[in-house]
């Protein structure tokens, strides 16, 4: 526990309204969107750089934990406070500072919700394309400590590819500026690249520089349905050797397109072995030639059924069904784990086959939908919490998948980070050479562990059994 | 009614998303997590598990609510917010007891008519007698307490009479070719008599006869505090009069009361409450839908936008009806506003328990209305015309804030047929 006195050094720096105390309070800073909990001691809410300053100060000082949080909605628990500590919320450092139109750059506080930037920079005909499905409530702070990625991500690339600068509050309460406005930047090591991605452990971040690029002039979305999953996986492969490059290929197995009919009846092919929808953008005058061809390769991989929409509400049509997966799956079994393994395009086919033989090896149900395009398949087993000999199962089951991942050349995480789930499975990707440079890192920048403490490294095993609830 | 004791498997649907985030008006002006759906459904979900408590803390997170509904809208597992939280308030309610002057006031004062215009009266006359004139300039309120102040300046100014003392029983116009009752509500009836007159007039002039049973308030202040008894009561007594009045459509002008009243189905059993809630219908869905409404000729040419209650988008899916109507009105022009149906922070009795939060969840409405450049701002219910005159005014902002029916009935004027104000 902090003691008192602490307590009131860190209100008298951020007021006594930006600190909550109570218990209830705590606990609501407690959580993410996994499925675990603890309790921090204490949760500030600062509202400039001074402040969080001061605050690191004073850990320093007192030897307490700081937990940076966006929204809260990671997925790996990077966010949780395992060893309690302070939580340090982001989010009334909310301001936009900056769109520099001529050259392309927005300057932003951490705690902006992404989907207000690209509202911001759209309506002046820029584009700020990552687009994780959390957009509408995720920080761009927690996006670059997780280098978020979404489904834009094949063409667009994720975060990290637009992060061009960024100011952080080191774990001594200094101020480092990387980067900037310039495009080029070769000065001593890319500091930007190290704390993106680095999930809280490293620096906290206060301000970024974002990368903008103009908007694309016009979009077009179509739906290839397969009678079986490979014919789809296969699909995905021929569209990229042949060179085109699609904004966004998602896919969704046939368990997924089962559970989404029945909980929304728009009308989606229940016999298919699996959906591509595919969406690619350009110039107005080119994109129903590519949105063609498109449609042809599909027919030559084997599609049976394509559906292009004409127009915004048939569009809207298509995303329904993809929107609606996370909601609609949950509703064979209550606990829905997610894992975001990537592998390398080529492998997709291979991965999906290995998924499939885990599940049926543990008698799980699993369901595979994500960004075919880029890899990152989304591996979501439904289970039931409350049944320990199913979560055990479950445990091992994702132990596999990870091993299988790592064996086909790909990655624990594509886009949702270690945190504290992927913890323990770290050094089988990165193996004990790897981890021990990384861990080299982490121990000459926060010698006193005061920053995140527990995630990343560290590998006690949480699981997804509602741990600390 | 979901207790906290059904609701473990609605609580076990949230998925700790956080999507509540991106909806919530009070989340929009504070980011507080703990006031965001997704913290208060883990708060009760911890005290089923024995947690944390039923403490002060937990009583005013559970009361920090608009009962808007815009999670519920939003969240992908349809989880009931607003009935987990009200199960709360009754838990809490049960448990330590609601103030003594709310429980003399669900139990005594809304049971009881007479009493309730007595006080109507009584502030009737604390508003005219130079009373609040004093008050107000001797700044004694703020003496006392500056937010008691706002809150005094937030309280409409009541009706010299109610309006149903002033109209008959039973209104019938020329050719009448449905029978309805007109379910007043307690705002229209004590403090916007306008409002009652003008749907009046509008049924009365489109073939309805109207049915004006004795009544008693709808109890949603009550249940909303959680003293589901004092609101079953209230219920009881007004199924029994609309009952027996034996018309084919129970209307009501008031967003949260046509919500509440909905809501006795589950709140009393039987078949007579479940036929009482399925007639009761807004005003502006009972005209598009049930008589065949013409709008008067005078034209009233300004440029109007339209707000959506909470309890009459989301309570009871009644969206089209009011703009379709307003669309029809001879020489107006609409605009939609942004967020148009984001709560505009009343929400019952919110804004006086927590006026400054209100008020900028208001500012916001008030923000987004002035943006359309409208004259006139139109809704469905007198809760939230309230409200938004507050915020408005505060801006010293022209724009008009009017009812639906006063509207419609603004394009009849100078005809004939429709002063009932002598009568
Ligand atoms: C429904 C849903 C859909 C999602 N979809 C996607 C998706 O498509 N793609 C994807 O990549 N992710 C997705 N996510 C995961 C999550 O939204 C992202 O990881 C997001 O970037 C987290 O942002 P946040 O603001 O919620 O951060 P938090 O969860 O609060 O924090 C995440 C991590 O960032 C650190 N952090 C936060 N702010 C700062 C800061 N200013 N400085 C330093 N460290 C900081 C925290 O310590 C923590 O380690 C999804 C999540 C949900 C619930
Ligand atoms: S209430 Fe709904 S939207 Fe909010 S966190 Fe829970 S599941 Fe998500
Ligand atoms: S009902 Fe309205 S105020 Fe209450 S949690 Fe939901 S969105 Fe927020």
């Amino acid at each position: 526990m902090i003691p008192p006195s602490v307590i009131d050094e860190i209100a008298r720096v951020v007021g006594e309204e930006n600190i909550f105390i109570s218990l209830e309070e705590r606990m609501c800073y407690g959580y993410d969107g996994t499925p675990n909990a603890f309790i921090p001691d204490l949760v500030a809410r600062p509202g400039n750089t001074g402040e969080i300053q001061a605050i690191v100060r004073l850990a320093n000082r007192h030897l307490f934990p700081i937990i940076p949080r966006g929204a809260g909605t990671g997925l790996s628990g990077g966010s949780l406070p395992v060893n309690s500590g302070v939580v340090l919320d982001l989010t009334r450092m909310n301001r936009i500072l900056e769109i520099d139109e001529e050259n392309l750059v927005a300057v932003v506080e951490p705690g902006v919700v992404t989907f207000a930037i690209q509202q911001e920079v759209e309506r002046r005909g820029l584009f700020y394309p990552p687009d994780p499905a959390s957009l509408k409530t995720s920080t761009i702070g927690g996006n670059v400590a997780e280098c978020a990625g979404g489904p834009r991500a094949f063409k667009y690339g994720v975060t990290r590819d637009y992060v061009m600068g960024l100011e952080v509050v080191t774990p001594q309460g200094e101020l480092v500026t990387t980067g900037g406005k310039t495009v080029k930047s070769v000065t001593g090591y890319d500091l930007t690249r190290l704390y993106t991605g680095s999930e809280g452990t490293l620096g906290i971040i206060t301000k970024i520089y974002l990368r903008l690029i103009p908007k694309p002039e016009a979009i077009k979305t179509l739906m290839a349905v397969f009678t079986k999953l490979d014919e789809a996986t296969q699909t995905v492969t021929l569209i990229i050797k042949r060179g085109i490059i699609p904004v966004t290929l998602e896919l969704m197995d046939d368990r997924t397109i089962q559970c989404v009919e029945n909980y929304l009846h728009l009308g989606l092919p229940v016999d298919a072995g699996a959906i591509l929808i595919i969406e690619v953008d350009g110039a107005r005058d080119l994109i129903e030639s590519q949105a063609g061809r498109v449609a042809e390769l599909c027919r030559e991989g084997g599609a049976r059924e394509i559906r292009t929409a004409g127009n915004e509400q048939e569009r809207n049509e298509i995303w329904a069904a993809r929107r609606a997966v996370s909601a609609a799956v949950v509703q064979i079994k209550p606990t829905k784990i997610s894992e975001d393994v990537s592998v390398p395009r080529s492998q997709i086919p291979d991965m999906a086959r290995k998924l499939r033989e885990i599940a049926l090896r543990y008698h799980l149900d699993l369901v595979i939908f994500g960004h075919a395009g880029d890899g990152n398949l989304h591996p979501n087993i439904l289970c039931d919490q409350k049944d320990a000999e199913e979560m055990e199962r479950v445990e091992k089951a994702v132990g596999e998948l990870f091993q299988a991942a790592v064996e086909l050349g790909g990655t624990l995480s594509g886009e949702h980070g270690i945190g504290t789930m992927k913890a323990p499975y770290l050094k089988l990707e990165t193996g004990e050479a790897g981890y021990q440079a990384m861990l080299a890192i982490k121990q000459a920048l926060d010698p006193k562990n005061i920053l995140n403490p527990g995630k990343i490294f560290g590998g006690e095993h949480l699981g997804n059994s509602g741990h600390g609830q | 009614m979901e207790t906290l004791a059904t609701a473990s498997e609605a609580l076990k649907r949230c998925s700790k998303c956080g999507g509540c985030q991106a909806v919530c008006p009070l989340y929009g002006e504070t980011q507080a997590e703990s006031y965001v759906a997704r913290g208060k459904i883990f708060l009760i979900k911890s005290y089923l598990e024995g947690k944390v408590e039923l403490s002060p803390k937990m009583k005013e997170l559970m009361s920090l609510c608009l009962l808007c509904k815009a999670c519920v809208d939003n969240c992908p597992n349809k989880v009931p917010v607003d009935q987990l939280v009200l199960a709360a308030r009754r838990e809490i309610a049960g448990e330590k007891g609601i103030s003594f002057i709310k429980k003399n006031i669900f139990q005594n004062l809304l049971q009881n008519n007479g009493n309730l215009s007595l006080a109507a009266r009584m502030g009737y006359l604390y508003q005219h007698s130079g009373a609040q004139g004093l008050v107000r300039k001797t700044g004694l309120l703020k003496l006392i307490s500056d937010d008691l102040a706002k809150k005094e300046g937030l309280l409409p100014k009541v009706a010299r009479h109610p309006f149903r003392r002033q109209v008959p029983r039973v209104i019938t116009g020329s050719r009448p070719r449905i029978r309805a009752a007109y379910y007043t509500g307690c705002l229209t009836n004590y403090v916007y008599p306008g409002t009652g007159f003008a749907v009046v007039d509008v049924l009365k002039r489109n073939g309805v006869e109207i049915v004006i049973p004795e009544q008693w308030c709808c109890g949603i202040p009550a249940l909303a505090s959680g003293d589901e008894a004092s609101a079953a009561a209230l219920a009881r007594r007004n199924i029994e009069t609309f009952t027996r009045a034996g018309v084919d459509a129970i209307i009501t002008d008031c967003a949260s009361c046509g919500s509440m009243l909905h809501d006795y189905a589950d709140l009393i059993e039987g078949g007579e409450a479940r036929g009482f809630a399925g007639k009761v219908m807004d005003f502006s869905q009972f005209l598009n839908d049930a008589v065949d409404f013409q709008p008067g000729d005078r034209e009233v040419p300004l440029l109007a936008t339209y707000h959506d209650p909470c309890h009459l988008r989301r309570g009871q899916g009644v969206y089209a009806a009011p703009r379709k109507l307003i669309r029809g009105v001879p020489g107006l022009e609409f605009q939609e506003m942004k967020e148009a149906d984001r709560c505009c922070g009343a929400a019952g009795s919110f804004n006086l328990s927590y006026y400054d939060l209100s008020n900028r969840i208001g500012k916001r409405k008030a923000k987004n209305i002035q943006e359309t450049g409208a004259g006139l701002v139109v809704t469905g219910c007198p809760s939230c015309i309230m409200q938004i005159t507050h915020v408005l005014e505060q801006e010293q902002s022209p724009v008009q804030v009017m009812h639906l029916a006063e509207l419609l009935s603004m394009t009849y004027a100078g005809e004939a047929d429709c002063d009932l104000r002598a009568g």
